[in-house]
């Protein structure tokens, strides 16, 4: 941590709320301490008495979403396990924002825009940004046809899924040589988490990414808005954490409420710290955060 | 067996046959991907470097490296002998695996010798090296210009570039990594 990295944060956190303020938005602060931490089989909660540390602010928001709030954010702190290095810390800052009946393409004009005004307040070069799916990062940077790849053609660990055999790829090949700003939309269906599934020719789960310097910056969803959809999957990730060894998650009921009960809405993730750290060019998150090392 | 959380800077694994040490780690994550952890490995016999990514929990197996710092004894021709400094043990090292470098080795040099399942597998000189000049052309007096240089072959055999003042008999330092002159002895 560094006295500018603090005034750098401070500078981001306000131009963030000004362009919500701005923007209709209303900030919504909801509790940290939640009955279930998360659904995905990769992350995995920080335990706090009877309950869970959140791993992020969604299952909350869309509590809120379904009491008829049209446009939500919020900026708190989330805490994952087992993550730490340059870019990550098992305390974050989170950024969430919700827009009611929007399409996922307003979050990618939203995080244009966002990302320009926190440039301003820096006095730094706003990023211009590339708008790839997928599909066509892997033939651009790796030279793989994501339609007809399989593991080992993407992997060369004959054991990996074809989930890990995709990442693999992506880590060493994909992600490195991203443009400095990409957008990476349509995402494989079996990465959807809690996003839609478009049933054309070739579904794909109506998500994106943005990155920033090579480091993922943001994760957006056309939000699953299926209450019955949305407890299989909790469910099918559980059956995923138990075969990976890890206890399973509560499933959230009052999440799966909400869902059955909010509008179709598109809500997306940001980290904030990432977001400081590649808008003033530093090589890890930590010179705009606190530690608990007494130093 | 190391684990994925073992992984860092220096740590010495055994991939494919062969020693590697990591040079470089980061934790990476996908937002909705398991964690993996990406490398930069050092293949400690060649020099090549590798990049690879291990899933979070794959096991890596643990090179049987050690390091030994012997004496330079004399060479006969196929194999240089050396003196382990611990237990004053003698052993005969191939000119294979002393390498590109041994050309600058001088009675009496104490260099790393690197084993690998208890075989001789790389030879790490000091960094900097004091040879004399065997042979090169005269000198000319005064020329100091900038970039130019001349052939010197050293008392050892090994053939370097030095500036065009320099004489026959003169102490030099030269980096054995680049074999790259870097001053005059006086």
């Amino acid at each position: 941590m560094s006295a500018l990295g603090l005034r750098r944060r401070a500078t981001v956190l306000a131009a963030l709320r000004t362009w919500f303020a701005n923007r209709g938005f209303l900030e919504v602060p909801t509790p940290t301490r939640v009955p279930s931490p998360a659904m995905e089989e990769h992350l995995h909660g920080l335990p706090a008495g009877d309950a869970w540390l959140r791993t992020s602010p969604e299952f909350a928001l869309k509590r809120v979403l379904a009491m008829g709030l049209p446009r939500i954010y919020e900026i708190g702190p989330c805490f994952r396990a087992e993550e730490s290095g340059p870019w990550h810390g098992t305390e974050f800052l989170m950024l969430e924002w919700y827009r009611v009946g929007a399409p996922l393409s307003a979050l990618v004009d939203d995080v244009e825009s966002l990302v320009k005004a926190c440039a301003d307040a820096l006095v730094v070069a706003p990023p211009e940004w590339t708008h790839w799916t997928v599909a066509q990062a892997f033939s651009n940077l790796a030279h793989v046809d994501l339609a007809t790849a399989t593991a080992t053609t993407l992997s060369d660990h004959a054991d990996d899924t074809w989930d890990e055999a995709f990442f693999r790829c992506f880590l060493d090949h994909v992600e490195p040589r991203l443009p400095p700003a990409t957008f990476l939309s349509d995402w494989p269906v079996s990465q959807a988490a809690l996003a839609t599934i478009r049933t054309d020719a070739h579904p794909r789960a109506e998500r994106f990414e943005a990155y920033l310097n090579g480091v993922e910056l943001a994760n957006a969803f056309h939000e699953l808005v299926d209450a019955a959809e949305q407890r299989t999957r909790f469910e099918a990730a559980n059956h995923e954490r138990i075969a990976l060894g890890y206890e399973p998650h509560p499933v959230d009921e009052g999440l799966i409420r909400a869902v059955g009960q909010m509008p179709p809405t598109s809500g997306i993730a940001l980290g904030v710290e990432r977001l400081v750290a590649a808008l003033c060019g530093w090589d890890s998150i930590h010179p705009g955060r606190v530690s608990n090392d007494a130093d | 067996m190391y684990q994925t959380s073992d992984i860092k800077k220096g740590l010495k694994i055994e991939l494919d046959g062969a020693p590697w040490t990591v040079v470089d780690f980061l934790f990476v994550k996908p937002g909705k991907g398991c964690a993996f952890t990406r490398t930069k490995l050092k293949n400690l016999i060649t020099g090549n470097v590798l990049d690879r990514t291990y899933k979070s929990g794959e096991s890596l197996a643990e090179a049987d490296v050690e390091e030994h710092t012997m004496q330079y004894l004399y060479s006969d021709g196929t194999d240089f002998h050396f003196m382990n400094m611990e237990d004053f043990s003698q052993l005969g090292i191939p000119v294979e695996v002393v390498g590109k470098t041994s050309d600058f080795l001088v009675e009496e040099m104490e260099v790393q010798v690197l084993f690998f399942k208890s075989n001789p597998v790389n030879i790490d000189l000091p960094n900097f090296v004091e040879l004399a000049i065997e042979y090169t052309e005269p000198g000319i007096k005064g020329n100091t210009s900038q970039g130019a240089t001349k052939s010197a072959t050293l008392i050892t055999g090994a053939e370097v570039q030095v500036p065009l003042f320099l004489e026959q008999g003169e102490i030099l330092k030269i980096d054995t990594r680049t074999r790259q002159y870097v001053s005059r002895v006086r």
